[in-house]
């Protein structure tokens, strides 16, 4: 055995099992049931068949697999289920998840290596998993002169942010989004306006020279591209007519905006990069200059938050660009359709037949929808992805005089283009298409 | 303060615009060197220079080993170039002792000093890389490089510090089927670095960030005494293995690249065409070489010279490194001195970055070709 | 419009390349294969044999106890130190053998070009970690086990890219 690790012993083994159970089952009963039964005491108990499903008796339901499904499905369509897991937070975050790893090993495989590799045994699947659990268990480190409830509640505002940005895009038709405003578009940079404010509370409390000059470049950079994000969205909204991030998908189901307004989508992608502090915009956080930006001060956890919002943000906004240049979730049909047999007359097992009513849980469009928004969402993602292997670092003065001079040019053009087409017929209420 | 202070401190006044900044020998963004950066907002007011961090004495100490004892460690002040550093040593001491070196091992040495070429400023555009951010310039050419170093470790024994150039020739033979593994190795070299031009070399952010930063005109070159690919980058068409033509270099066909520019742009283009141009050499050495014969000089047990001294030079990775040894018919050498490129060049460093943007300041400083260790011996 | 054309052409570069296959060696299943059984040296051509310059290795039945290689690395890197050995041989009268310690050897290989007797080679093996500084110094007797290496991968070249196979 080496000299540093200690030795295996059985006995020590089987009682630190024990000691976790124990421990385990005392933070359930003291401390789970009791948070269980108060947030139960706050969620609206659907009612099925006439009868108020309390918790007994979901679970007495749970046992037969045709009650069950009613049960499901009422859960599906309240709100907490939209908040949590689609179009939410939970769907959002398993998708930052998967761009987190695509990215490491995309990148790893256009410079000729292997990213994660050994954790996990295929290609390193389980690798982000670990550096979870890894963040969860390292010291968060405050500095001594620190402003502490800014600097604790800094990240926690970051993915608060990020959470209510992915809350405002629609996944689905048929209103299968979060937060259904009629002022859409105008929540959503009213919602990208804090990030700025965000930052420089963080860098600000952290009180020590690499945040600062970190918060103030991305001060500078957040604020330069917000104009040129917002007025590239306006010929989109201009041929549409609504702010409603619903209806201008539904409004895409002959033509996407792309084909018409091509510089609003280069002008919006390039903004939404500087948005993101993605290289090649990344000097907030440039790694040879300046040691981590306005992340520098950030341990632990904290650090895990701040990323998770990052990657919040990418989700939201490419979901954002799919959904306003894209076309949304329109597109072919190819879902197939649930078995017709199954619905009337269950499954046949033998001398069994079970029935299943209330099936299918989600109807065909909806998954159509939802397949074809995945899709795009993934080549978005893509693309902006692929620049951080390929570009370096852009100089300060230059990124202030692309946002500021360039991009806005760009997008008064296609404000132009997109007052031209409306008014000679082409297209909006009225047009020809 | 009105007391004395001790002699050689001086007070300095604080400026209330002007900011000091230590870029450190410890900073992602420099070598191992510091840099007192004076900035006035974003423009650098004055640029000092700090070398010495890595100074070890090599000069010194190689006054107490005797000549094949000093191959080891007069090698170490840039490891992946280390041909290249023994060249300018071995070859004053076979002047001084008079040995003759046999025509195999001339053509061996070429290709040994041209493969380090290529290893050395691989290592340096991936630093270059990394001080603009683009990680995928780090990763190529030091993925690229490892076919050098393999067929250099099948020639030589080891990766870096090869310890290979001995006085007297080289110190041990090339394998069996040398020439073929070194061809494939070189050509499909040459075909990876050829693909760094859409990347890199016509990358228009990269363009943006290093044209006209840092512009060092030709007469100035010449003033400040600049080498190396600082020197040609700014128009100076002088190359020590055309001018000062040493070993079998008069019989190969080098060309030298040069480019108007003086700018960082064009010092950071010279190196990659200089190792196009190695691998031609590299070629053309394979293709002459003597198929046999000896390669190495027999030395007795503890060479001694006369009371002479030699001056040699010899073009490197970074400029002309030169070596002056004094010996006084002892088996050690009297005085070892070691004149070398990076050193050379650091006089354009306070003359460049006067005036810069600080954002600027990686892209000039590690565009003239500076190695800090070798700089501080 | 020639700062849109650079941008797709970097970005194209970019995606060809997500078609390459990965060089990374896979140590510690795949280890770098060398071109022979390690550095020697000839005294009487007094030139050396192309090999990787790993742990040394020492013959035990030509060693005199010259002392040439310790005198030889004196001015390099001090590493090699004359032990008293418990073996009886008829050409090494006063037994003693050198001993290495790696943890001041840089592996230059000077002390084989000095040995005249053909005693001292050096092998292919560069896996010489240990827990502990005493654990690094050789003796004799470990010098002459010859290292079980088992090194097969080498580039294999091909039109999508390079790797070791």
């Amino acid at each position: 055995m080496s000299a540093i690790a200690p030795k295996f012993r059985l006995g020590y083994f089987l009682k630190s099992i024990l000691d976790n159970t124990f421990w385990g089952i005392i933070l359930l009963t003291l401390v789970g049931i009791p948070l269980v039964m108060m947030l139960l005491f706050y969620l609206e108990l659907p009612v099925i068949n006439g009868k108020l499903l309390s918790p007994y008796l979901a679970f007495t339901t749970l046992a037969d697999p045709s009650r069950q499904i009613p049960l499901i499905k009422s859960l599906m369509q309240t709100d907490f289920f939209r908040i949590a897991a689609f179009p939410g937070f939970g769907f959002a975050a398993l998708v930052a998840a998967g761009t987190i790893f695509v990215e490491r090993k995309m990148l790893a495989k256009l410079q000729l290596r292997v990213g994660p590799f050994y954790c996990g045994k295929i290609e390193g699947i389980l690798q982000l998993m670990s550096d979870g659990i890894k963040l969860l268990s390292k010291e968060i480190i405050i500095p001594a002169k620190a402003d502490k409830p800014i600097f604790w509640a800094a990240p926690v505002l970051f993915v608060a942010t990020a959470a209510a940005f992915v809350s405002l895009i629609p996944a689905a038709g048929n209103g299968w989004v979060v937060a259904n405003v009629d002022v859409g578009i105008i929540a959503v940079f009213a919602v990208i306006g804090f990030f700025p404010v965000i930052t420089v509370l963080s860098s600000w409390s952290a009180n020590s020279k690499f945040p600062f000059i970190g918060g103030i470049r991305a001060l500078h950079q957040m604020v330069s591209f917000e104009i040129p994000l917002i007025l590239s969205v306006l010929g989109v909204v201009i041929l549409t007519g609504t702010l409603n991030l619903t209806e201008i998908v539904e409004s895409q189901h002959t033509y996407w905006w792309i084909v018409f307004l091509p510089i609003g989508a280069i002008v919006f992608f390039i903004a939404m990069l500087a948005e993101l502090e993605r290289i090649p915009f990344d000097l907030p956080e440039a790694e040879s200059e300046i040691v981590a930006g306005w992340l520098t001060e950030f341990s632990g956890m904290m650090y895990g938050l701040v990323q998770l919002g990052s990657y919040l943000k990418l989700y939201a906004f490419a979901a954002l660009f799919v959904v306003l240049f894209l076309g949304g979730w329109n597109g072919p049909n190819v879902w197939p359709p649930f078995p017709a047999e199954i619905i009337e007359k269950g499954i046949e097992m033998g001398p069994i037949t079970a029935r299943f009513p209330g099936l299918p849980l989600l109807d065909q469009q909806m998954l159509n929808d939802v397949l074809w928004f995945v899709i795009k969402v993934v080549g978005v993602i893509f693309f902006i992805l692929l620049p951080r292997g390929v570009f370096p670092r852009i100089r300060i003065d230059l990124l202030l005089h692309i946002g500021w001079y360039k991009l806005i040019g760009l997008s008064f053009v296609n404000i132009f283009i997109a007052l031209g087409l409306l008014y000679a017929g082409v297209l909006g209420p009225g047009g020809i298409l | 303060m009105t007391a004395q202070l001790p002699p050689g401190l001086e007070i300095e006044k604080l400026d209330e615009r002007i900011m000091t900044l230590n870029v450190g020998p410890q900073h992602p963004g420099s070598g191992h060197m510091r840099l007192i950066v004076k900035v006035d907002g974003d423009y650098i007011v004055s640029c000092d220079p700090d070398p010495g961090y890595v100074h070890r004495g090599e000069e010194k100490m190689a006054e107490y080993r005797n000549y094949i004892t000093n191959i080891p460690h007069l090698e170490r002040p840039v490891i992946h170039d280390s041909c290249n550093v023994l060249y300018p040593y071995c070859l004053g001491v076979e002047e001084i002792l008079g040995l003759e070196v046999p025509e195999r091992a001339k053509y061996l040495r070429v290709i040994a000093s041209e493969l380090n070429r290529c290893v050395y400023t691989q290592y340096w555009l991936a630093i270059y890389g990394i001080f603009l951010g683009h990680s995928t310039m780090f990763m190529w050419p030091a993925g690229d490089r490892e076919f050098l170093i393999d067929a250099l470790e099948k020639m030589t024994g080891a990766r870096v510090t090869h310890a290979y150039f001995v006085p007297g020739g080289i110190r041990n033979d090339v394998p069996a089927n040398f020439e073929d593994m070194v061809l494939r190795r070189v050509d499909y070299f040459e075909k990876r670095i050829k693909e760094y031009a859409a990347i890199f070399y016509d990358n228009p952010i990269l363009i943006s960030r290093t044209r006209d930063a840092g512009v060092l005109s030709r007469e100035d070159a010449i003033r400040l005494g600049t080498t190396g690919s600082t020197l040609r980058a700014s128009g100076v068409d002088f190359d020590l293995r055309t001018k000062e033509p040493y070993d079998v270099y008069e019989e190969l066909d080098v060309k030298v690249n040069t480019l108007k520019a003086g700018d960082s742009y064009a010092r950071s283009k010279i190196p990659w065409l200089d190792m196009l141009e190695s691998c031609n050499i590299i070629r053309q050495a394979v293709q002459k070489m003597p198929k046999s014969g000896s390669v190495r000089v027999k030395l007795k047990p503890n060479p001694k010279g006369g009371n002479t001294e030699v001056y040699k030079r010899v073009e490197s990775g970074r400029g002309s490194l030169g070596c002056y040894i004094v010996s006084d018919s002892k088996p050690e050498p009297y005085r070892v001195k070691m004149s070398v490129g990076s050193f050379r060049n650091l006089i354009c460093m306070p003359y460049l970055l006067k005036g810069e943007k600080l954002g600027n300041m990686p892209a000039v400083y590690w565009s003239l070709n500076y190695w800090p260790v070798e700089a501080d011996r | 419009m020639g700062t849109a054309t650079g941008i797709i052409k970097a970005l194209n570069s970019g995606i060809k390349h997500l078609a390459v296959k990965r060089f990374t060696l896979r140590y510690p299943e795949q280890k770098l294969k060398f071109v022979g059984d390690g550095y020697q040296f000839d005294p009487t051509t007094g030139v050396g044999i192309a090999g990787y310059k790993g742990r040394h290795m020492l013959f035990h039945d030509k060693c005199t106890g010259c002392n040439l290689c310790s005198i030889a690395c004196e001015g390099v890197a001090e590493a090699i130190a004359m032990v008293k050995v418990q073996e009886d041989w008829k050409h090494n009268k006063k037994s003693i053998m050198p001993q290495i310690d790696y943890g001041k050897c840089v592996f230059c290989g000077l002390c084989v070009d000095a040995c005249p007797f053909y005693a001292l080679y050096m092998t292919n093996d560069y896996e010489l970690s240990s827990f502990t500084k005493e654990g690094l110094i050789y003796t004799p007797a470990q010098l002459q086990v010859k290292p079980d290496v088992q090194q097969d991968a080498e580039f294999v070249f091909s039109d999508r890219g390079t790797t070791h196979g």
